[in-house]
């Protein structure tokens, strides 16, 4: 059996203008949410897996034309998608990743039923499923630690707990240094297999 | 370390700290605020970003630099350009037919070339010319946000022009940069190397083109406007030497001079110290009308007195011992 290898992309959808509706009882009149939460925000309730697969379709038909439709329908899913991080891991066939990559770079928009603009970055490209999910978790855990750090700065206002932050974007220059950038090289045990069954 | 060198700036924009805040979001380390002019350049040139940004919530982590970028239509004046540059920390120049590439590759002094890319350029892009541009230090700039934005004639100009510049560049000399000028414009850093990888761009060059090259031009810029013959800047300039201790002065003390930059206006009258050619034509002359010098030593023996007249405005930093007999070169 010829194994298909895909690519697994984590991406983040990241809301770059103010909210149209303040809706949120919480937020005392004084408060400023801090610009790290606002970019991150939870998607709009209709935003889901569906609504990103016919993102990226016509995303990719648009830019790549038929052509581009055909090669990246076969293998287009979205495994994870999460309203609440705005989180999402794509699978793609390894050969033309990057064109699904492309048209998510040119999305500017949600499609009709959401309709907000949005940048879709793409965090981490890797060969298994699990790496992406292991990212996702440790981007969580971090985005949550920096914007507790920017809530607090914000409101006690002291220089001291500034000193934090270098901390939490030091670890994440550790991905900047790879010329490899954000794809995770392909793990031995996979390519090893697939070699016995290429033909 | 990314950069995104061309983030345009507008007089009274209230959203700048918002799309800063952005950019940081997405990882970039330094941006440059970029404003534009097109033709005439006015009469008094200043900058016009204000030093401090007069906002209050910008991101504490991102570097700021400030830069213009001048269209280069047929009325341009070559002579103001010096002063320009000297205004902002980079100075890009936008060609807008072959002449005035040819122009910017070759003579032009400027640290980006930077083309419109959403418009259908007239002319092919030579290898030759790019990299003679390269070699003197410029870097050519390619901006995606206008294609991202844009619409389909725009983003199919950037495509045909982006891998044209790609492949006649051969993918050496090139920055990535935005063009946003909304938030919603910005990409991550690395969604704009994939882009340059679909392009024709290989990868660990269009990782450079966002890291190594843009930090190359911050540098050499900065290094333009502050540096003078090997001196990368003037830290601490030394005190007003007594006059008895400046015949006396030593060789090769880079950058500690007392004497400043070249800088004819400094509003005190500064005494200025006796170069090293007058004061060893003072002793050769002390010498020969008598007096009792022990042998100065004087590599080159005694100089003749007619190089004398230009001596004493040279103004000398570096390490150059034997400057004595070269002509002034200053």
């Amino acid at each position: 059996m010829v194994r298909i290898k895909h690519r697994y992309l984590l991406i983040n959808i990241l809301y770059p203008d103010p909210k149209s509706t303040s809706g949120r009882p919480a937020t005392k009149p004084g408060d400023e949410v801090p610009y790290t939460v606002q970019f991150r925000r939870p998607s709009p309730d209709r935003m889901d897996g569906g609504v990103l697969t016919r993102l990226i379709r016509d995303g990719v038909a648009e830019l790549f034309g038929d052509y581009g439709s055909g090669k990246v329908a076969g293998s287009l899913q979205v495994k994870y998608f999460s309203q609440a991080t705005s989180t999402a891991i794509v699978r793609v066939s390894r050969d033309h990743y990057r064109l699904v990559w492309a048209a998510l770079t040119f999305a500017t928009r949600l499609p009709n039923p959401v309709g907000q603009p949005c940048v879709i970055q793409v965090v981490r490209v890797s060969g298994t499923i699990r790496k992406s999910e292991e990212e996702a978790i440790r981007r969580a855990r971090l985005s949550i630690r920096q914007a507790e750090a920017a809530a607090k700065s914000s409101n006690a206002a002291t220089a001291g707990l500034a000193a934090a932050t270098p901390q939490l974007l030091s670890t994440e220059d550790d991905d900047v240094d790879m010329i490899n950038g954000i794809e995770d090289p392909d793990d031995p045990r996979d390519i090893e297999e697939d070699l016995d069954d290429e033909g | 370390m990314f950069y995104d060198l061309n983030v345009p700036y507008a007089q009274g924009d209230a959203t700048l700290p918002r799309t800063l805040a952005f950019i940081n979001e997405l990882g970039y380390n330094v941006v440059a605020l970029n404003h534009s002019i097109a033709g005439k350049l006015p009469a008094q040139i200043s900058c016009a970003i204000p030093d401090p940004l007069p906002f209050k919530d910008l991101p504490p982590k991102l570097e700021i630099r400030r830069r213009v970028t001048l269209t280069l239509t047929e009325s341009y004046q070559n002579a103001r350009l010096a002063e320009l540059a000297r205004a902002y920390n980079i100075l890009a120049v936008r060609p807008i037919d072959e002449r005035t590439l040819q122009l910017a590759c070759g003579s032009l002094d400027c640290d980006i070339i930077s083309l419109d890319l959403t418009q259908r350029l007239p002319f092919y892009f030579k290898f030759k010319m790019l990299s003679e541009a390269v070699k003197s230090g410029k870097r050519l700039e390619l901006c995606y946000s206008q294609g991202v934005l844009g619409d389909s004639s725009a983003r199919r100009n950037l495509i045909s022009n982006a891998t044209q510049l790609i492949r006649a560049s051969r993918g050496r000399g090139l920055i990535i940069s935005s063009e946003a000028k909304a938030a919603v414009g910005c990409r991550g850093p690395w969604d704009a190397i994939n882009l340059a990888t679909i392009w024709g761009l290989a990868q660990d060059r269009g990782f450079e083109a966002m890291s190594k090259e843009a930090r190359g031009v911050v540098v050499s810029a900065q290094l333009k406007r502050t540096g003078y013959r090997g001196v990368i800047d003037m830290v601490y300039g030394g005190e007003k030497p007594a006059l008895s201790e400046i015949a006396g002065q030593g060789s090769a003390v880079k950058g500690k001079q007392q004497v400043p930059k070249r800088k004819a206006d400094d509003g005190e009258a500064v005494e200025k110290p006796i170069s090293k050619r007058e004061a060893k034509r003072r002793k050769h002359e002390a010498r020969m009308s008598g007096g009792t010098n022990p042998g100065t030593s004087n590599r080159d023996g005694p100089t003749q007195p007619a190089i004398a007249a230009p001596a004493e405005s040279t103004t000398e930093e570096t390490t150059d011992v034997q400057s004595a007999a070269t002509p002034n070169s200053a």
